[in-house]
């Protein structure tokens, strides 16, 4: 092979193009990745359209943190006769006051679940004030309503788990609350129980839809909730002078008067 | 009509999309910029949460003493407690005083399930109900007045709910003999022993009685249960398994109190026929 030798800049490039034209050849995702990062999105996006992948983030927090926890949680209301303390009580109170850290990782899971809450409600907040759940993002705003409910459950099923008295009665009442839901309420509260009332096996059927069910729908949903986005865009703000959807700017030195496109500009100025 | 709208709505995106295409800014480096930060705000808050929850709770160490935000953990659960006081967590407050609106038994599967069920179905309806083109704010008037009804009612039953007075047992004790008194059960030891479990058992975090406790969850006022003559047999069934009795009551079972305790608080209730 009488090829020329490589100089550095090309070796070193052969080395970090290589391997991702080996995946992208096998897999599309370098292009994905691309696509996704040099999308087109409305000139006039600002912090407005922040409040979703905030939204994201607290919800990897509280992934991260609830993997972090259950490592050392232990869903067993069984009393340790040695302690008089329920044993999943007592390891809430190792988590929080034994484990390096795990008053940090306890107290992010603790309050990220309501900041998590709250920036549902603002984002969701924000995109009814763009009617950006308008035609034809209509199936991305249920999916987020979808979303909204995924995470008052895991708020509800959180809130049992440190099984101390608070989280006990609250839980007792809100099981039969569900359980007063004509037709579907009477199962719906057997099968939160794990029987007729609060038992033993009530804890560990509480942490499985806690942490394997609901988070599982919240990916799910999460992921299509992007495609959605990525597929039909990000909404201007509705007051923005160059909203996307309002047809070409007007040029500024002809100050609005010779406008190009085939709208007329009256019926530019109702058509957002 | 429809037809219109549908051709109006198809050109608005056709346009959308093009204006992006043309004048858009790609996502990467500037709306990730604005992302990036945004997300670090949050972790930020939540850390700095944590933080001000740990440190602001007197003692260091084994204390369910309150601080700032509230408790690190509270008593260990309980089933056969005989004082508890049912409380959600905060997003769930407006949920919570609902309950307080509404009265057992007729309206309140109304609270319950109804206002939830129906504002849920709004909620998923909202693009289906709005279906003009229309985004500026103010072409929208009802879009407008229902964002800003659903922000007042949501902020008034959240604070409503997070003020809701507590009923304390120790304090309600004193109580006991003032009922007595009224209901003319002095002269009998079990129904007395009964109204002080009554005081310290939670009862009148849900239930109102002689006006005393706070009305919760549509919970009836019980001066005048014994006026009913259910029969202590009955209050007893009741007291083991609320709702095999009154389908679609949330009271929690109180059989943990032992048949002992239920006797005495069977007594007390059906003694309490109403203010003489």
């Amino acid at each position: 092979m009488a090829t020329k030798p490589m100089t550095r800049s090309e070796q070193l490039q052969q080395t970090i193009v290589y391997p991702l034209d080996w995946l992208e050849e096998r897999s599309g995702l370098v292009g994905g990745v691309k696509y996704f990062l040099f999308r087109k999105v409305p000139g006039d996006t600002d912090w407005w359209q922040t409040l979703g992948s905030a939204t994201l983030t607290a919800f990897l927090v509280q992934a991260l943190t609830g993997v972090i926890l259950a490592m050392y949680y232990k869903p067993d209301p069984t009393v340790n006769p040695r302690t008089n303390l329920p044993v999943a009580y007592q390891s809430m109170q190792h988590i929080t006051n034994d484990v390096f850290a795990g008053w940090l990782v306890r107290g992010m899971h603790r309050w990220g679940a309501s900041v998590f809450i709250i920036l549902m409600f603002m984002h969701m907040g924000r995109v009814f004030l763009f009617g950006a759940y308008k035609y034809p993002r209509e199936l991305n705003w249920i999916l987020g309503v979808l979303l909204l409910a995924s995470g008052l459950a895991e708020g509800f099923t959180g809130y049992l788990l440190p099984w101390d008295q608070t989280s006990y009665w609250a839980t007792v009442v809100g099981v039969n609350i569900n359980g007063t839901a004509p037709f579907l309420g009477p199962f719906l509260a057997q099968f939160l129980n794990g029987g007729t009332a609060i038992n033993a096996d009530t804890l560990s059927r509480f942490y499985s839809i806690h942490m394997l069910l609901i988070p599982g729908a919240i990916f799910a949903l999460i992921g299509l909730h992007l495609y959605l986005v990525i597929r039909l865009g990000v909404t201007s703000p509705p007051w923005s002078k160059e909203a996307a959807g309002t047809g070409p700017l007007a040029p500024p030195e002809t100050n609005g008067a010779g406008r190009v496109g085939l709208v007329s500009p009256s019926a530019r100025r109702s058509a957002r | 009509m429809a037809t219109d709208r549908v051709v109006e709505r198809r050109r608005i995106f056709k346009q959308y999309k093009e204006d992006v295409k043309e004048r858009g800014k790609p996502f990467y480096p500037f709306a990730m910029f604005h992302d990036t930060v945004m997300s670090l705000v949050v972790v930020i808050v939540i850390i700095g949460l944590a933080i001000v929850w740990k440190y602001t709770t007197p003692g260091n160490h084994h204390t369910t003493a309150a601080g700032w935000l509230g408790k690190l953990y509270d008593e260990p659960a309980d089933p056969g407690t005989i004082s508890f006081v049912p409380r959600p967590d905060w997003y769930f407050y407006f949920l919570f005083y609902l309950l307080r609106i509404f009265k057992w038994p007729s309206t309140v599967i109304l609270g319950t399930i109804g206002i939830p069920t129906i504002c849920l179905l709004l909620l998923l309806a909202v693009p289906f109900l709005d279906v003009r083109s229309e985004r500026r704010l103010l072409h929208r008037p009802v879009a407008i007045v229902a964002s800003v009804l659903v922000i007042i009612s949501m902020g008034v039953l959240t604070y409503k709910g997070a003020t809701a007075k507590e009923a304390l047992g120790t304090e309600l004790l004193a109580d006991v003999p003032h009922w007595a008194e009224k209901q003319g059960f002095s002269n009998n030891p079990e129904a007395v022993a009964g109204a002080k479990l009554f005081a310290v058992a939670g009862c009148l975090n849900c239930h109102t009685y002689l006006g005393t406790g706070s009305h919760n969850l549509g919970a009836p006022d019980l001066s005048a249960e014994g006026a009913k003559n259910k029969g202590i047999e009955f209050q007893i069934s009741h007291l083991k398994c609320p709702a095999c009795v009154n389908p679609g009551s949330p009271m929690p079972s109180f059989a943990g109190l032992g048949d002992a305790n239920l006797h005495k608080l069977a007594t007390f209730l059906e003694a309490s026929k109403g203010p003489k």
